[in-house]
């Protein structure tokens, strides 16, 4: 079988095992994004959820995917018992094509519905345009590996520009943080270009686990905020400021 | 759910107490709205009155104190993504 993954074999595992990190944490800001939509109903929280959300069933699937491949549990075991027709493996070709599928669509499309926000109207056919290219950038990067990485660096830069106007309008320590962290994923996403040398696979995996750590920091950032105690709160209604100058944090 | 929040937050910055007069006048609402506000957050158990030496005053009860939490991180959420 054709080798899908570029993972040098002394990084079989660890890979899954950084996965799994990211996961927990797209799963905690789909969470965190839900509750607070239904706190205070602003549609952009619980669109930002989606998009956290997509992307984290995006590596689930490549997590399965994965564990299947390298521990060669489900479908793959009857590979090796004697009953090795063509049939069986184009159907186990297909679930690792499938699984990896589902990550580069759900990935690009998690992306891109995180770069769209704050929503504005758009007529649909913008969307279902988006969502073409989005569908043909996962399709081709099945024979073309760094279409998908490629797609989702130029996505991943707009998100971290966009990031960047937030910060140098609000001058928010938070906004910045998190302006690094995409940044950091465009980067790994550069790497994954690369990635047909396994030293740069593994340098991938390390960026994407370290933009990841950069989230986890920021949620708790924001969760140790919220139980400091502030005398009048954010009190802005009537300042009419929400750059948070003045704010020490 | 702003004013709520900052009702909230000045009877928390009082140190769990405030005269509703105080309170009126820190929240900038009127007498009306004042009212209307006091009766939906004790309604909902956020707040409540009690009667000291020094007369009628609003506290913040421990549900109150954990909205008000709540509300402190949905702000610096929507603030951190510019929502």
């Amino acid at each position: 079988m054709v080798k899908i993954v570029p993972t040098p074999d002394w990084f079989i595992g660890k890979d899954v095992v950084i996965e799994f990190f990211s996961l927990i944490i797209l799963i905690i800001f789909t969470i965190i994004a839900y509750r607070y939509y239904k706190l205070n109903r602003n549609r952009n929280i619980l669109y930002l959820g989606s998009g956290f959300g997509l992307i984290a069933i995006a590596q689930l699937a490549t997590i399965l995917t994965k564990l299947v491949l390298y521990y060669d549990i489900g479908p793959s075991e009857q590979i090796g018992q004697a009953i090795i027709t063509s049939q069986i493996l184009k159907s186990v070709d297909f679930f690792y094509y499938a699984g990896f599928f589902f990550h580069r669509f759900l990935t690009l499309l998690g992306l891109y519905v995180i770069y769209r926000l704050p929503r504005d109207r758009k007529s649909i056919g913008d969307y279902l345009i988006v969502l073409y290219f989005v569908l043909i950038s996962s399709l081709l990067s099945r024979e073309i590996f760094y279409i998908f990485h490629l797609t989702a660096l130029f996505i991943l830069i707009l998100i971290a520009e966009k990031y960047l106007l937030v910060y140098n309008k609000n001058r928010f320590f938070n906004t910045k943080i998190l302006m690094v962290a995409f940044g950091l994923l465009a980067l790994s996403q550069f790497v994954f270009i690369l990635s047909d040398i396994g030293v740069l696979f593994v340098l991938g995996n390390v960026l994407e686990l370290i933009s990841y750590a950069i989230f986890l920091a920021l949620i708790i950032r924001i969760w140790k905020y919220g139980k400091e105690k502030k005398p009048y709160g954010n009190n802005i209604r009537y300042a009419g400021d929400s750059s948070g100058k003045g704010r020490k944090h | 759910m702003e004013i709520i929040s900052d009702m909230l937050a000045i009877v928390q910055g009082k140190g769990g107490s405030i005269k509703p007069t105080h309170l009126m006048y820190k929240a900038n609402l009127s007498h009306s709205q004042m009212k209307s506000y006091l009766d939906e957050l004790i309604g909902k158990n956020l707040i409540k009155k009690e009667e000291t030496d020094k007369g009628r005053r609003i506290a913040i009860t421990k549900s109150g104190k954990d909205i008000l939490s709540q509300y402190s991180r949905l702000r610096e959420f929507e603030k951190t993504f510019g929502l």
